[in-house]
């Protein structure tokens, strides 16, 4: 009961933190003109080819630049099916049993370069994410190429009519084309000059990118939302020094912050010297987790690794890590931050979420089966990236394992060699972050867990759970598909081969004067800055 | 003086050459390289991907082949692409080097403005109150890093002005003003640190001059102190001052890292070891020569200064 009461009231803080938080100024009417100073924690990775990176310090500043087919609505801060606009795309329709999707597009788009923007643009992305054989654009790298693998082809028969022809139904395709990580690439431009600069058809036009200083951009004035956007001009500013970015944003330097960057406990100082700020709480979709290498002794063990999942207090981290910047959840995020995660009885009833003396007790009754006691303590190395918010939570777990019997040290793996290191398997135990670049089940699921991709860092290969993820891959039915996404959350648990911590919060903050841009409860899909004001 | 000069250059190469040997070699065995900075920016790349670009950038090429390849660039006056960056190496050096030149001479200036003069004080009042206040004003000076008084000097500024200098760069032509006011401060943090060695060489290098026959017989024949301390005690003793001065320039030309990142000024030092982060070798290597050639340089120019101080000091032609 105590567990359930738990996971309910860490909800609800978390909820009543939004109420707490002012909303959009709906009453205000917009005005235009002016500009914004915006956060950068690092310069541009690979500039604005967001389909070569994976890192949320490409898409938000690129974001104003691009734009998708569809994307998640970005007044409404859940994302969802049911939240997804159009964008280059009119309107668009499921046919064929959800085997086709069909996207009418907009007539009135030109490119920054003032080439008419077509079908045949969608179609030369498209193909160069999926690696079509006969695609004229290639990437030089094309981590997302997973999330296309269903498409068959891509028709693009009428200049406005495109037709997405699928191997099998997959409703989730439309989720991740709203992602911000699925913008349209120009088919006149190479690929590679994303890299360096941005022929977009979004609401700004990239001025100058001062490398490693800022990222300016204008109003570009043929953006086809005609009154958008508001403001005059954007500048990125990158900072580097994290103490430097909190005094610039506080002493109004910089407008709005960067998603992701604000702890709880930022934000509450923030608050303290200017009261006047607005800190609104979002989920990340950034999760902790603790990967275990199932592949090598002795976490090839079940007995072993559920061992470790009951052995860490999931409340106690959440409190010492995050200071209470952090909810509980499973393998997808909890409402309200997500759509899909655990909650309440089934998410209280999962290892490492009940009382903690009860919870360490069956980690060393599991850990004697597998002929581990504390006479016989396991020693084992617990590897993580060697940056701060990784050693915090990796240092936690390591106090925690050894009061079950479970000797870690911990050892640093410089941050470019993490992910080579974690794909290669090259370790025993490891803490790690993991960033959902779509609150959807095939997004995560394909990516982290299935059989053979590169991101399934514990290389647990379950084709009882495959199959599972394929049937809700498929399932038409929302309802029928939530249920299917839950059980299949619970047998990750079970088998523990990558137990979740928790989800990240972001306490995203900005100045009152500027209006109409809501934050995501997914740090990588909002920022296209069409709807943005200021009143000062 | 002929002689010397080739003499010095011509160690100059030769440390040049070296150091370019060491920087190459150690970015080599640097555990990963752009291709792995790559990875964990997407979050994966494929082995054939790896092979792809590590052709395009010609690091599939051995060791010597990629050394000679970059010396036969710098002796044709190139500096290859950035690897990062896509764009030659040169466009993203270029408008760094002149922040950092800027910084490290403001900081020289605050540096022998505050140390000479508060050395001179120290010596002359020796175990006096004052002497004792400025020697811990000067302690306090080494003992303080740099970056951590220039943290302390954003943060009170934000916490009692509400108030920060500019955080993107501002060209003198732009604002003359709004420039000062951003490099005023940093200017001020690093030159703290440099003065305070700067009092302390000034003070014992003048108190071991003040006791010699000559300054003995300049009170003697009843010469203002202001003649004696200044003309005759200070230019004697400046030789060490000088040295100590030229190698604290040297260093700031490299160690001006934390500094510039806390003031969030877009210099030389700042971007080096972002681009050791990403492993951008063409960046780093170059990066690194022209702060070797400026240490080279600024050693030379200290030697060279010798002989203006101290006719008795000749270069062996």
């Amino acid at each position: 009961m105590k567990r359930i009461r738990f996971v309910s009231a860490m909800m609800a803080l978390a909820g009543a933190g939004l109420l707490l938080c002012p909303g959009p100024a709906a009453a205000q009417t917009p005005k235009s003109g002016g500009s914004l100073n915006i956060m950068l924690r690092e310069d541009l990775s690979q500039g604005f080819a967001i389909h070569e990176t994976s890192t949320i310090s490409t898409v938000w500043p690129a974001m104003p630049c691009l734009s998708n087919l569809v994307i998640f609505d970005p007044a409404k801060p859940t994302e969802s099916a049911e939240t997804i606009v159009g964008e280059l795309a009119e309107k668009w329709s499921w046919q064929d049993h959800y085997r086709n999707l069909v996207f009418f597009l907009r007539k009135d788009v030109k490119w920054h370069d003032g080439k008419p923007f077509t079908s045949k643009d969608v179609k030369f992305t498209f193909d160069m994410l999926r690696e079509a054989p006969d695609a004229p654009g290639k990437l030089r790298i094309n981590p997302r190429k997973d999330w296309y693998s269903n498409i068959e082809a891509v028709e693009a028969a009428e200049p406005y009519t495109v037709v997405f022809r699928l191997k099998r139904p997959q409703p989730s395709l439309l989720l991740m084309l709203a992602s911000g990580y699925s913008p349209v690439y120009a088919a006149h431009v190479n690929p590679a000059v994303y890299r360096t600069g941005c022929i977009g058809t979004g609401p700004f036009k990239l001025k100058e990118w001062r490398k490693g200083e800022f990222a300016d951009y204008v109003k570009n004035p043929d953006y086809f939302v005609k009154g958008r956007p508001y403001l005059d001009a954007l500048r990125y500013i990158v900072i580097k020094e994290r103490g430097t970015r909190i005094a610039a944003l506080q002493s109004g330097q910089l407008d709005v912050s960067f998603p992701g960057e604000t702890t709880k406990t930022a934000a509450e100082q923030l608050k303290k010297a200017v009261p006047q700020l607005v800190v609104t709480p979002v989920g990340q979709m950034v999760n902790d987790n603790i990967i275990l290498n199932t592949k090598k002794p002795p976490f090839d063990n079940p007995k072993v690794r559920l061992a470790v999942s009951y052995a860490i207090d999931r409340r106690a981290l959440i409190q010492a890590v995050h200071q209470g910047g952090a909810v509980p959840g499973a393998a997808m995020a909890p409402k309200p931050y997500g759509v899909w995660g655990l909650m309440g009885n089934t998410l209280a009833a999962l290892p490492g979420y009940g009382k903690p003396e009860d919870m360490k007790a069956k980690a060393r009754k599991l850990l004697a089966e597998a002929g581990i006691t504390p006479q016989k303590p396991l020693q084992v190395e617990m590897s993580t990236r060697a940056i701060p918010i990784y050693v915090d939570m990796a240092s936690f777990v390591i106090n925690e394992l050894k009061q079950v019997g479970i000797e870690a040290s911990l050892k640093q793996i410089e941050t470019s060699q993490w992910h080579a290191t974690a794909t290669r398997g090259e370790y025993q135990i490891g803490a790690n972050l993991t960033g959902i670049g779509v609150d959807d089940p095939d997004g995560n699921f394909y990516e982290n867990y299935a059989c053979g991709s590169p991101r399934n860092y514990s290389h647990f290969c379950s084709e009882e759970l495959m199959k599972m993820v394929d049937r809700q891959s498929q399932e038409i039915d929302p309802k029928k598909r939530l249920e299917m996404v839950a059980a299949i959350q619970k047998k990750i648990e079970d088998e523990a081969s990558r137990p979740m911590l928790d989800w990240r919060l972001d306490y995203f903050t900005h100045w009152p004067h500027v209006h109409g841009l809501v934050a995501h409860h997914n740090i990588y899909n909002f920022g296209r800055m069409q709807d943005v004001w200021r009143d000062k | 003086m002929k002689t010397y000069l080739v003499q010095r250059l011509g160690i100059g190469l030769l440390t040049l050459v070296g150091m370019s040997i060491v920087i190459f070699a150690l970015l080599r065995f640097a555990p990963g390289d752009i291709v792995d900075i790559l990875f964990s920016t997407g979050g994966y790349v494929r082995p054939e991907e790896r092979i792809a670009i590590m052709k395009e950038l010609g690091i599939d090429k051995p060791y010597t082949v990629q050394y000679a390849e970059w010396m036969g660039q710098l002796l044709r006056g190139e500096l290859g692409m950035s690897y990062n960056y896509g764009v030659p190496a040169w466009e993203v050096i270029r408008p760094k080097i002149p922040v950092t030149l800027e910084l490290a001479v403001l900081a020289t200036i605050v540096a022998v403005l505050l140390g000479v003069p508060t050395g001179v004080i120290s010596a002359v009042r020796q175990d006096t109150t004052l002497d004792y206040v400025l020697r811990v004003v000067s302690l306090a000076g080494l003992s303080m890093p740099s970056f951590w008084l220039g943290m302390v000097i954003i943060l009170g500024m934000v916490a009692w002005l509400g108030w920060i200098p500019p955080i993107t760069y501002v060209s003198p032509a732009e604002n003359f003003h709004m420039h000062a006011l951003q490099f005023a401060l940093p200017a001020l943090a690093v030159g703290y640190r440099s003065s305070a060695l700067i009092t302390r060489f000034t003070r014992s290098a003048l108190l071991e001059v003040l006791r010699e026959d000559y300054i003995r017989t300049a009170w003697a024949k009843g010469q203002s102190g202001r003649i004696v301390i200044w003309s005759h005690a200070l230019k004697n003793a400046m030789l060490p001052v000088i040295t100590v001065i030229g190698i604290e320039f040297a260093f700031l030309i490299g160690g001006l890292i934390v500094t510039e990142r806390v003031f969030n000024l877009p210099g030389v030092a700042n971007y080096l070891v972002e681009a050791i982060l990403a492993r951008d070798y063409p960046i780093v290597q170059n990066l690194v020569m022209f702060i070797a050639v400026v240490v080279i340089l600024s050693n030379l120019a200290v030697d060279l200064l010798y002989g203006f101080l101290d006719p008795r000091v000749r270069y062996g032609d």
